[in-house]
């Protein structure tokens, strides 16, 4: 049975049979003669409508045996030979009819047959039609073959690219059915067919073959067609397909006929997706050039740009040339007006010198000759006086009143002329700096009182009130030589009384408001004009002329009573007005000074009236300085003076030594300066306002940070040795000499200069120690070679290094046993490590050493470059102390309960962020444990969690790591019901959402980005740390 | 108001690019705008989308598109020992560097589909340093880092593969380190064994370890200038001194911020070298 054979209608043959045994039971039983038999006819033209080719030829031979049978039983009638004739001539008719009724419906099936072969190909040509991918073709190719041909099942192996046929498309397979993805040739039958090109058939398929599948159930099919498609020779594709009817010819011949057409689908469509990959990458590369160009062409724009600054800054440098040439011009100009200046005041100062010198030489010779002058007009007048004592008493009475009288004349202008000499000699004595002060605790009060008891009787006698005030808030003592105070205010007040006809004379105590004691003698006396306050302070001179005559006296009360305030530390002021009365003020310091430089103070207050207040230390004034233009100088020199003008000169010398300076007016600024900046040598005055130059000097010396710096000391008093005792490197006295003070610098230079870094080779090779010691060497860098481990404990111990080479492999013990005893042993200062091995390193053992050292190198070819380079740049600190993270993490130090004794796993594989962590946590009394990677966590974890091991209470897992991820790790630890609750937090690089929720999902408890804020971090164990 | 279409195209674009960065944090706001707008516009052929809003639409409305969409925004054009003057350098200059630290971190940014990680990682073996060396093989594309991790590439690209391996001073042929079969060669499984892979963005993430070598070539060409600078300031970051980093042959360092960072270490192959002193 084919397709093409219509299915009888279900009565047709019988109806044929039916009209069949009509006419025969109608033949029976008309007599012979009656031409029933013709309608034996019908029933032959009725089988050309059942589709069956068979059945005309059928009808006809049963209908022939019928009129046979009809003719033998028929009752008789007409004559039989002519019934039998025309009986004869009936069979003959009906197998004609019969032979063409067979004809004709065997050429309908042909042509039937040929239709349905064509519109499948029609058919399938449309469905193949357009731009179809592979696995759109195979689809359409299969579905289309499956249900023309009423294929139950079916799959499609297409050829893609080159050689390789996968499986696009199935039918009415289950999807868990095992059906091959892909097909080599000669592989199965598929293969057979890919290989052959021919098409096979299987009858009676086996079990566990293509099975069909749908809702109800599934079966296997019981014929297998197994087609390819080919053109030119080559398998394009294989298509095979599950029957559970019988495979007709026309099925195969459908397959044979579409496989050319078929294939060459396949084949466009393989070239189709060809090209348009093709198409594709090209587009990909055009973007690629398209980006580079652009590139290129802002990096174009960019240097046009560039070139144009250029050229606008050459134009603008050279504006700026001309202006420098024409300024240097003028500059060249001044400079020579300068030097003719120079050169004039060179002389003038050379005249000068040469004055002062004589000046100091005249004074010298004058204070001599009047110490020695006294000294000899004392004698013989002393044997006067005496004479002229003995006259006046007029022992042996021969003496007449006016005799008596001339000789007391005689003995009080002896007296007078002591009293003259004494002064000449206190004066010379305190002018060539030889009279001293003893000071001594001095009751205020008493010593004002026995002062004023003394006068009271000369001021009675003239008529004068004599008072003293001593203001509440004086001290009840000061330190001071009281013999010279006692003898300046004596020498005021006698004055005071001396010129004050009437009226009263005041003595007043009271505090300046800068602590010191200020003494005031005021009297209502003659005044003194303004031209002439000044001057009185001169020797030998008085007010005025005529009032030497009046008022008798030396002239040198006041002269000598200034140089004694001044050897006290104090001064002397005068405010008056003529007929006004004068007031003389004494300031002393409450404590004397040693140190104290003598003051050349003003002796008038700018107002005229009695000064209030001596003016304040100058604490807050700061001479320009380089302070703000330190880039990062080594050669700063630190300026302590008060004296602006020299302080300026040693500013000057130092920039011309190409220092920078920095200049400190007072002690507590010195010493401030000093601890900030640290400057590489500091020159020291010794008189400051505020405090001794000694007390810096010593601040300075005791401070660790800044006892290393080199202090020169340039003081205008002799304290030489208790200087170097402090540690000073060099005195000079003032007034100093350029000479000595460029002297001064060249040894802090060379000071400088000889600061030799050492560094401690260890290396057991002597040939490669010698080259390493060769390498690192230089005027400033000394090197120290041992080859042991011993050898080297001993170094460290004697003395101490700015850096060490190390080489782990030694003859007595290895580097790592060496880095760890000096690690542990107090004994030992640790210099910064470079490791340098020949070997290569286990990780474990890079972690081990990364604990020591930052810096390991592994000994190749460019290893001695990076050796240099990392020495020099311990030796040198090119990067001025921590990098900016590790500076971070210092100053987290506090220790906090939460984390002591706490066990924390880190996993991480960077080193630098392990480092980085536990430096961190292990401060905080943590114990750390490191896994490299997830699966080093998970052992980590196991071994802890054994019975007798501390279980790990947190885990800081970071995600990108090598063999197992992070999250993998997590999902890992959470698969464990032990290890539900344990806390998890990931570190992360990455910053979007969806990362940090991912490593939620995975079961961390929290997260933290990086690079790692250390409060973050604390605070984060914090939180999740079990309690 | 009306707007010139060519202004509107630049507002849509920059409105999509928000969009992308808001729905699926995948910030291309600091790429070179050009372009993106010449990939984009291929993307709106492919899918039909008349403009970027459309687009914005169903890239708002349907996730499938996202892996389509950052097929033409990452520019994936790759091949292996590309330019192999770069790899002979790194072969005779750089190696021996590198030789001297006991572990090495190498980071190749934007690998895309993973040529030049293999290619790093093939030279490094023959350099002998592959034991010791972790590489980080990071880009902004899921789909590009599974090609990658595949290390399976078409048969037909392996001959120019094998020119630029033999002109980067190889000693051994590059057949020695895969397999192939029908028309695709599939790569040593062992070559990745030292390898991460992982999605990380220059334009939102940080460093995650410290590098010696960095190998970021043509990927900078599509960055705006603040977008580069950003990069190579993570580059600086990650790269231990004196450490080494690698350019596409149209990149420089010459008009970033970091560029006095770094010193010129063979210019014309455009590698540079962390400075000490910064």
């Amino acid at each position: 049975m084919t397709r093409f054979q219509r299915t009888p209608t279900p009565g047709s043959h019988a109806a044929i049979a039916a009209s069949v045994i009509a006419v025969l039971l109608a033949d029976l039983y008309t007599p012979l003669g009656m031409l029933a038999w013709v309608f034996y006819f019908l029933p032959v033209v009725f089988t050309y409508f059942v589709w069956q080719p068979a059945l005309p030829l059928a009808v006809a031979g049963t209908v022939s045996v019928l009129t046979v049978l009809g003719y033998l039983f028929s009752p008789p009638g007409l004559d039989p030979w002519t019934s039998m004739l025309n009986r004869g001539f009936g069979v003959v008719m009906a197998w004609a009819l019969g032979s063409i009724g067979h004809q004709f419906v065997r050429n309908k099936i042909a042509i039937r047959k040929q239709e349905w072969l064509q519109s499948g190909q029609t058919a399938l040509s449309d469905r193949m039609a357009g731009d179809v991918t592979l696995p759109v073709l195979g689809e359409r190719v299969l579905t289309f073959l499956a249900e023309y041909l009423e294929a139950q099942a079916g799959a499609i192996f297409l050829k893609e690219g080159a050689s390789r046929v996968r499986r696009f498309a199935t039918y009415g397979v289950p999807l868990d059915a095992s059906v091959p993805e892909c097909v080599e040739p000669g592989d199965g039958l598929l293969g057979a067919a890919l290989k052959d090109g021919r098409i096979a058939k299987v009858e009676g398929v086996p079990e566990g073959y293509l099975t069909v599948g749908s809702s109800l159930g599934r079966g296997r099919p019981l014929h297998l067609l197994i087609a390819p498609f080919v053109v030119d020779g080559t398998v394009e594709a294989v298509v095979e397909l599950g029957f559970f009817q019988p495979i007709s010819e026309a099925d195969q011949e459908l397959l044979a006929r579409v496989s050319e057409s078929v294939a060459v689908a396949v084949r466009s469509a393989n070239y189709r997706g060809r090209l348009h990959g093709l198409l594709e990458e090209t587009q990909r590369q055009a973007e690629e050039l398209q980006a580079q160009s652009e590139e290129l062409r802002t990096a174009n724009e960019e240097l046009q740009e560039q070139s144009q600054a250029l050229q606008l800054s050459q134009t603008r440098l050279e504006a700026q040339q001309a202006e420098l040439e024409q300024t240097n011009a003028q500059l060249e100009e001044q400079a020579q007006a300068l030097e003719l200046q120079r050169d004039e005041l060179a002389r003038a100062k050379a005249a000068l010198e040469r004055h002062a010198a004589d000046l100091r030489q005249a004074s010298r010779y004058k204070s001599e000759f009047l110490a020695n002058m006294s000294h000899e007009l004392r004698t013989p007048l002393n044997a006067s006086l005496i004479l002229a004592r003995v006259l006046a008493d007029n022992a042996g009475g021969n003496l007449t009143e006016e005799q008596v009288k001339q000789a007391r004349t005689i003995e009080t202008a002896g007296n007078d002329l002591l009293a003259l000499i004494n002064d000449v000699l206190d004066l010379a004595k305190v002018e060539a700096g030889r009279m001293e002060a003893h000071p001594e605790p001095v009751g205020l009060a008493g010593f004002i009182g026995q002062l004023v008891r003394t006068f009271q009787v000369v001021a009675e006698e003239k008529g004068l009130r004599l008072s003293f005030h001593l203001a509440d808030e004086a001290p009840p003592t000061i330190e001071t030589d009281p013999k010279r105070l006692d003898q300046v205010l004596k020498n005021l007040l006698s004055n005071a009384i001396k010129f004050t006809e009437q009226g009263e004379v005041e003595l007043a105590v009271r505090r300046e408001p800068d602590g010191r004691i200020a003494f005031s003698v005021r009297d209502t006396g003659i005044g003194i004009a303004e031209d002439q306050q000044t001057t009185i302070f001169e020797p030998f001179c008085q007010a005025d002329g005529a009032v030497n005559r009046k008022y008798g006296g030396t002239g040198l009360g006041l002269s000598i009573s200034r140089e004694l305030v001044r050897l006290l530390g104090g001064e002397i002021r005068l405010s008056s007005a003529v007929g006004r009365g004068s007031t003389f003020t004494v300031v002393v310091p409450p404590v004397y000074d040693r140190a104290a430089p003598i003051r050349r103070t003003p002796l008038l207050d700018q107002t005229g009236v009695p000064a209030a207040s001596a003016p304040p230390p100058k604490l807050a004034t700061r001479s320009a300085d380089d302070r703000e233009q330190l880039p990062g100088s080594r050669r700063v020199v630190l300026i302590v003076e008060d004296d602006e003008p020299f302080a300026r000169i040693l500013y000057d010398l130092a920039h011309e030594r190409s220092f920078h300076a920095l200049i400190a007016s007072h002690g507590d600024e010195a010493v401030a300066l000093a601890t900030q900046y640290a400057p590489c040598a500091v020159l020291l005055d010794i008189g400051l306002p505020d405090h001794s130059g000694l007390s810096v000097l010593d601040q300075l010396k005791r401070d660790a940070r800044t006892r290393h710096i080199p202090v020169h000391v340039i003081s205008s008093h002799d304290y030489h040795d208790t200087a170097l005792a402090l540690g000073a490197v060099g005195f000079l006295l003032k007034p100093v000499r350029r000479e000595q003070l460029i002297e001064a610098f060249r040894t802090l230079e060379t000071g400088l200069a000889h600061q030799v870094r050492r560094v401690l080779v260890v290396e057991d090779d002597p040939v490669q120690l010698d080259t390493v010691s060769r390498l690192l060497a230089s005027d400033r860098v000394e090197v120290v070679g041992v080859g042991t481990a011993a050898e080297c404990l001993a170094r460290l111990e004697s003395a101490s290094f700015d850096c060490m080479v190390l080489d782990l492999n030694l003859p007595d013990a290895s580097g790592f046993t060496v880095l760890e005893t000096i690690s542990r042993d107090d004994r030992y200062p640790f210099p910064p490590v470079i490791v340098h091995t020949g070997r290569d390193l286990e990780p474990e053992e890079e972690q081990a050493l990364r604990k020591y050292s930052t810096s390991i190198i592994v000994k190749g070819a460019r290893s001695a470059e990076r050796l240099l380079d990392e020495a020099t740049l311990f030796l040198h600190k090119v990067e001025s102390g921590l990098p900016p993270q590790q500076a971070a993490f210092q100053q987290v130090r506090s220790r906090s309960a939460a984390l002591e004794g706490r066990h924390i796993l880190i996993v991480e594989d960077d080193v630098r962020n392990i480092y980085a962590v536990s430096s961190v946590l292990e401060p905080q009394g943590a114990v750390i444990h490191i896994a490299r990677n997830g699966r080093e966590a998970l052992d980590a974890l196991r071994q802890a969690s054994l019975p007798g091991s501390q279980p790990i209470d947190v885990v800081l897992m970071d995600l990108m790591m090598p063999e197992m991820d992070g999250l993998t790790a997590i999902r890992e630890i959470r698969m464990r019901p032990e290890w539900q609750k344990l806390p998890i937090i990931t570190l992360t690089a990455k910053a979007m959402r969806q990362d940090q929720e991912a490593s939620l999902a995975a079961g961390a408890n929290d997260y933290l980005a990086k690079p790692i804020d250390v409060d973050k971090l604390l605070s984060l164990i914090r939180v999740w740390m079990p309690r | 108001m009306r707007t010139a279409p060519a202004q509107r195209g630049d507002v849509e674009l920059r409105l999509l690019l928000d969009a992308l960065y808001e729905t699926y944090q995948y910030d291309f706001r600091g790429y070179s705008m050009a372009s993106l707008k010449r990939r984009l516009s291929h993307a709106l052929e492919r899918f039909g989308c008349p403009s970027f809003s459309v687009l914005q639409h169903k890239l708002l409305h349907d996730a499938s598109v996202l892996p389509r969409l950052l097929e033409y925004l990452t520019v994936t054009v790759s091949e292996m020992f590309r330019d192999p003057g770069f790899f002979r350098t790194l072969r005779q200059d750089v190696v021996p560097h590198l030789k001297t630290y006991p572990s090495i971190k190498v980071w190749v940014a934007g690998c895309s589909t993973g040529e030049e990680l293999y290619s790093l990682a093939i030279l490094f073996r023959e350099e002998g340093l592959e034991a010791r060396t972790t590489f980080y093989a990071t880009d902004i594309n899921p789909d590009s880092l599974k090609r990658a991790e595949a290390g399976v590439y078409e048969l037909d690209r392996m001959a120019l593969f094998t020119d630029n391996h033999r002109r980067s001073g190889a000693r051994c042929s590059l057949s020695d380190y895969y397999t192939a079969a029908y028309d695709a060669a599939v790569f040593d499984k062992t070559l990745r064994r030292r390898t991460v892979f992982s999605d990380h963005s220059l334009v939102s993430d940080s460093v995650f370890a410290e590098i010696q070598l960095i190998s970021c070539r043509n990927v900078l060409i599509y960055f705006d200038r603040p977008l580069q600078d950003r990069a190579i300031g993570l580059f600086h970051e990650a790269l231990v001194r004196n450490g080494f980093l690698g350019l596409g042959a149209k990149e420089t360092l010459r008009f970033s911020r970091y560029a006095p960072a770094f010193a010129e270490f063979a210019p014309r192959e455009r590698i540079y070298r962390k400075g000490g002193d910064r």
